[in-house]
């Protein structure tokens, strides 16, 4: 048998090559269970198992890897693998096992540099899964260990558990696989003021947008409702938390970050000024116009800007993102000028209601900036008195249309979150309306394209805890981050045809430990009668 | 014995307060649950070092149970950034602060590990500050098996609360006297993988949620006429019956669960559902249908039948050491056997009605199971419909009808409650009150048929609850049977609930919550909604 083995061995590859040309032409890419696809795949047709002591390797590597960063992405990515059924077979390099066998990854990352997470940076990989000639390696290259750890997240989808022999496998090798994302900003936002949620949930949520490759957690801390982060330079604000006991401390805030960062995840602190702030005065009562009236922030007291001032000095202490997001939506200005103090101020700098909320938005932009940040905005502000922004303004859709094209006309960058097709509390929003939502929609000019940083799904609290988060999340989410991450042509043009690998997707996070609801229907939709995970 | 002297002269009268609304546990204690059985406490705050020390001591100071559990707390007492994790703040508190609580003593007295229907769950805690009256200091829990000393860890941990002011944990209210123990050996949950399977991920979930309400049987309702995940190594084809060959569960896997819930003290009982509920088994093994086009109840009469069912039990014993194994026995419609020749010639041959033929189904595969050493359950139409032929071990799972474990204890039979209409957790129009309010013992008076009552149990059905919903429908509707099951009879059944266990529900739902458990608003009327608009969770 060995004998013959080895004879076919030596024939096979040729044929494998053929099949794998053939397969790619035939762009018979549905059929792989990868989420979300990546720029290139080849493929053959042949079987490989993973050794019992499947390593890390890192010769020749020019990152050392110092905090672990790449290889506590190996353990997670092994044990992820693992956890769909008990690995109870044994494979390994001694005994009949060799052929066939991968005995670890080999990740060479090519550049020397620090574990520092940063924006824009290279998040490229190339795996190469060889064919089953001999014991051998995945070989895993990127530019940044962040590239690395989305290839170890693409190699964790082609592993399979064996049934029969209870081991895990990889099916239809060789593989090789040049993969990028088309958008360097792929956020999903989160909000702990409608509901404060617990540390472990929030490390849930980051766990599970590293398996649908997003980068960005927008962390709307604040809100009307509650404010539930502590700010030692203004040690009361946190009074407006729901209670003593859901908020967040100082070093809560930070360890969300390091747990972010390790996983290639930038988090996006906001803190939405002046319309959506009420909260802040539960501690400091003079941030609003009057008792009876409390939004938005008091624009004529300096103390407002000083509280500003506070809240991003200790911000830039833990949230290392070149980028904070300041809001500026919805800002409803009667308790400005309904205030008698607020108003003679106003008269006083001959300003409108409009005027002062410019002024607004504007000095908080610059208190921004002296702590380094760049600044996000949501859409009003552009919309508004776009001309005036700080030309490094990042304009965060979600009200309309056409603004993104405004936006990038003008020369400012631009996020997407519109709301009818990117708002995951839209429950009655489908997949498909996430998974079609073009940001280059009606953008011709290649500058302008350029100046589209990316999207972002946005999950409001209103009606989410602890409870439902994941469920309204997901698989909803992975819809939107294949159109971020997948290249333009390779994109689905009618959603349908995308379905039964979304469902596996969503069969694969469920398998994760991720409560991912049903496709059919909208959002968080719960299955109306038994079947399959994959059919429903 | 000494102890419990000490613990008179430390103990402070008991007083509950009537207002409960407040949820900060340094308010209104006790915010425990379920609540124990006897308590005290006083009015001191005392901290608890993030570098807390086990000692353990007693014949079963060597059990690794006990070491993963308190490992396990730990990682949830000091879940947060500046807690046991982090050395930075133990240099930063190491020269200013000493912690009242250094050291967690554990004492169980038995050495063995096993773990079945009855063991002793009893334990006591103490939690005092160190002082020159107190030779006991810190924290003791005290127990006769590793089991108990598995239900004081849990109880501890809710006694430590994170402090946002000092950012440390502290205990309020010291000293803490407890002594606990259930009421009823048996409070279980059912999950129902046939309908939907759940990723073992997922059931490793369910199990350490029932932990924190000291639930202690996990009922696997694995198989149904819907799909047949399990792999039967004596009958291969039978997984074929899965609907995917993503949707399974090797041996291994089910080996594991049974594990994992073993380390936290949670019996796993099987069920296989026959004849009634077993489409899917002939899936692999089409002999098994009536026919081709009518496929339920199994054939009644091959032997081939009763030699599969004798393989999955064999298969079944070396996955399952629980000594109680689910037969099902439930909505029998024996139509097909009515309608199928060779079964009507067969029940003619034999002179059997439908029903006798029923009967002569369950009692043989009754046998089957107790010739693998098992005590089987069955659901309560067995009872209903034969009750007297039934083997006199047969412990009798209500579900239908509100009398029947007083029927069926009357009868000398045990008896599980789990009436469909507060119990199953599928029914989301059943509020938490409802769910609390309902007692096993209702209408059973004598005290030795009492007796047979062994608990009761929360059904999860499966047909509309997948991985996406599961836990959250069972929580926190489970806690309130939970509470049900475990405290005392006078405790659970006093004064206006909604004041005085609705504010602690609630707190045990945030609590689940913190641990990442998805449990759902308390004050919906219907099960799993999402909240109906912004605000604390203490207060939805």
């Amino acid at each position: 048998m060995r004998g013959r083995g080895a004879k076919i061995a030596g024939v096979l590859p040729l044929f494998t090559l053929l099949i794998a040309g053939a397969i790619s032409a035939f762009d018979d890419i549905e059929r792989l269970r990868i989420w979300p696809l990546p720029a290139e795949v080849k493929h053959g047709g042949r079987r490989m198992y993973l050794s019992d002591d499947f390593k890390l390797v890192t010769e020749g590597s020019k990152y050392g890897d110092k905090s672990g960063i790449l290889k506590e992405g190996f353990d997670r990515m092994l044990s992820v693998v693992r956890l769909s059924h008990v690995v109870s077979g044994h494979r390994n390099s001694s005994g009949s096992g060799g052929s066939g066998l991968l005995q670890g990854v080999h990740v060479v990352i090519s550049s020397s540099s620090t574990d520092e997470l940063e924006y824009g940076a290279d998040e490229s990989y190339k795996l190469v899964v060889p064919s089953p000639e001999k014991p051998s390696y995945a070989h895993l290259e990127a530019k940044s260990v962040y590239g690395a750890l989305h290839g170890l997240q693409t190699f964790s989808q082609l592993c399979h558990f064996n049934l029969k022999k209870k081991i895990i496998e990889i099916l239809m090798t060789p593989w090789n696989i040049t993969d990028q994302p088309r958008f360097s900003y792929r956020g999903l936002l989160i909000d702990t003021s409608r509901h404060y949620l617990p540390l472990p949930v929030i490390k849930k949520v980051i766990d599970s947008m590293t398996y649908a490759k997003l980068n960005v957690l927008h962390w709307h801390i604040v809100d009307t409702q509650s404010f539930p982060l502590e700010i030692p330079s203004y040690p009361k604000l946190w009074n407006g938390a729901y209670s003593s006991s859901q908020r967040y401390t100082i070093d809560d805030a930070a360890e969300i970050v390091n747990y972010a960062g390790r996983r290639g995840i930038h988090v996006l602190a906001e803190i939405d000024v002046p319309g959506h702030a009420l909260s802040w005065g539960k501690g400091y009562p003079s941030l609003w116009p009057s008792k009876n009236c409390q939004e938005p922030l008091d624009v004529s007291s300096d103390f407002t800007f000083k509280v500003i001032d506070g809240i991003l000095s200790d911000f830039s202490k833990i949230f290392k993102f070149k980028f904070v997001h300041l809001g500026g939506d919805e800002v409803n200005t009667t308790c400005w000028s309904a205030t008698p103090r607020i108003a003679q101020w106003l008269q006083k700098h001959r300003m409108r209601e409009d005027e002062a909320y410019q002024y607004f938005v504007l000095r908080a932009q610059k208190i921004a900036m002296s702590h380094g940040y760049e600044i996000i905005n949501w859409e009003e502000t552009f919309n508004n008195f776009g001309s005036e922004l700080n030309p490094k303004t990042v304009v965060h859709n979600w009200l309309g249309t056409g603004v993104v094209e405004r936006v990038t006309a003008s020369g400012l960058r631009c996020i997407v979150s519109n709301q009818d097709k990117w708002y995951l509390d839209h429950i009655d929003a489908p997949w498909q309306g996430f998974y079609s939502n073009e940001p280059l929609q009606d953008i011709k000019d290649k500058k302008q394209q350029s100046l589209v940083l990316g999207g972002e799904v946005c999950m409001w609290g209103e009606h989410i805890d602890a409870s439902d988060i994941e469920q309204t999340i997901w698989p909803r989410a992975a819809a939107a981050a294949e159109r971020l991450w997948t290249p333009y042509a390779k994109l689905a043009k009618n959603p349908d045809k995308v379905t039964t690998r979304l469902a596996h997707f969503r069969c694969l996070l469920n398998q994760r430990g991720v409560a991912a609801a049903p496709l059919v229907g909208g959002g968080r939709v719960v299955p109306l009668e038994p079947g399959s995970c994959l059919a429903q | 014995m000494s102890l419990r002297l000490l613990l008179l002269l430390i103990c402070i009268s008991l007083s509950i307060t009537s207002s409960l609304s407040s949820p900060s546990p340094a308010d209104s204690p006790p915010y425990l649950w379920p609540l124990p059985a006897e308590f005290s406490f006083g009015n001191q705050t005392l901290s608890v070092d993030p570098a807390v020390a086990l000692i353990v001591a007693g014949n079963g100071s060597g059990s690794p149970i006990v070491r993963a559990a308190f490992e396990r707390y730990m990682g949830i007492i000091f879940k947060h950034a500046s807690g046991r994790a982090s050395l930075l703040s133990r240099l930063r508190f190491l020269r200013m602060v000493e912690y009242d609580i250094t050291s967690l003593k554990i004492v169980v007295h038995s050495g063995s590990e096993e773990l079945q229907l009855g063991v002793d769950e009893s334990y006591t805690l103490m939690v005092s500050k160190k002082n020159e009256q107190s030779i006991v200091g810190a924290a003791t829990i005290e127990a006769n098996t590793v089991y108990g000393a598995l239900r004081g860890l849990e109880t501890f941990s809710q006694l430590c609360a994170f402090d946002y002011l000092t950012k440390s944990v502290q205990i309020y209210k010291a000293p803490w006297y407890i002594q606990d123990r259930p009421r009823f050996q048996y409070r279980g949950l059912l999950i129902d993988t046939s309908r939907h399977y759940l990723p073992i991920d997922v059931i490793k979930q369910i199990i350490e949620s029932m932990s924190f309400a000291k639930l202690n049987v996990l009922h696997w309702h694995i198989v149904d006429e819907q799909s047949f995940p399990l792999e039967i190594p004596t009958y291969p084809n039978l997984w074929k019956g899965a609907y995917s060959r993503w949707e399974r569960y090797t041996v291994e896997d089910a080996s594991e669960i049974v594990r994992f819930a073993k380390m936290r003290g949670i019996n796993v009982m099987a069920e296989v559902d026959v004849p009634g509920h077993a489409e899917s088994w002939g899936t692999g093994y089409p002999d098994l249908w009536p026919s081709l086009t009518c496929r339920e109840p199994l054939d009644v009469t091959k032997n081939f039948t009763f030699d599969v069912i004798s393989g999955i039990l064999a298969d079944m014993r070396k996955i399952f050491p629980f000594e109680l194994f689910h037969l099902g026995g439930d909505e029998v419609n024996t139509g097909c056997w009515k309608n199928t020749t060779h079964v009507k010639e067969w029940l003619q041959g034999r002179n059997f009605t439908t029903k006798d033929a029923y009967k002569y189904f369950v009692l043989r595969a009754q046998q089957i199971a107790i010739s693998k050493n098992w005590t089987p359950v069955n659901w309560e139409e067995t009872f209903s419909s034969f009750g007297k032929d039934l083997d006199p071990r047969t412990v009798v799972q209500n579900w239908l009808v509100s009398d029947i474990c007083k029927n069926a204890t009357a009868k000398g039979f045990r008896c599980i409650f789990s009436n469909q209409g507060y119990w199953y957790l599928d029914h989301l129009d059943v509020p938490w009150d409802e769910v609390y309010n309902t007692e096993p013992l209702h209408g059973i008076n004598d005290h030795s048929h009492q007796k047979l009552v062994i608990g009761g149990e929360v059904c999860m059905w499966g047909e509309t609850a997948d991985t996406s919903v599961v836990l959250q429908t069972i929580w926190p509707r489970a806690a309130a049977a939970a509470e049900r099951m475990w405290s005392t009879r006078e405790a659970v059944s006093k004064g206006n609930i909604t004041l005085t266990v609705l504010p602690r529900l609630h707190y045990f739902r945030c609590l689940l919550n913190n641990r990442g458990v998805p449990a759902a608003p308390v004050d919906n009327f219907y099960a799993r909604r999402p909240p109906s608009g912004p605000g604390s969770c203490y207060a939805q």
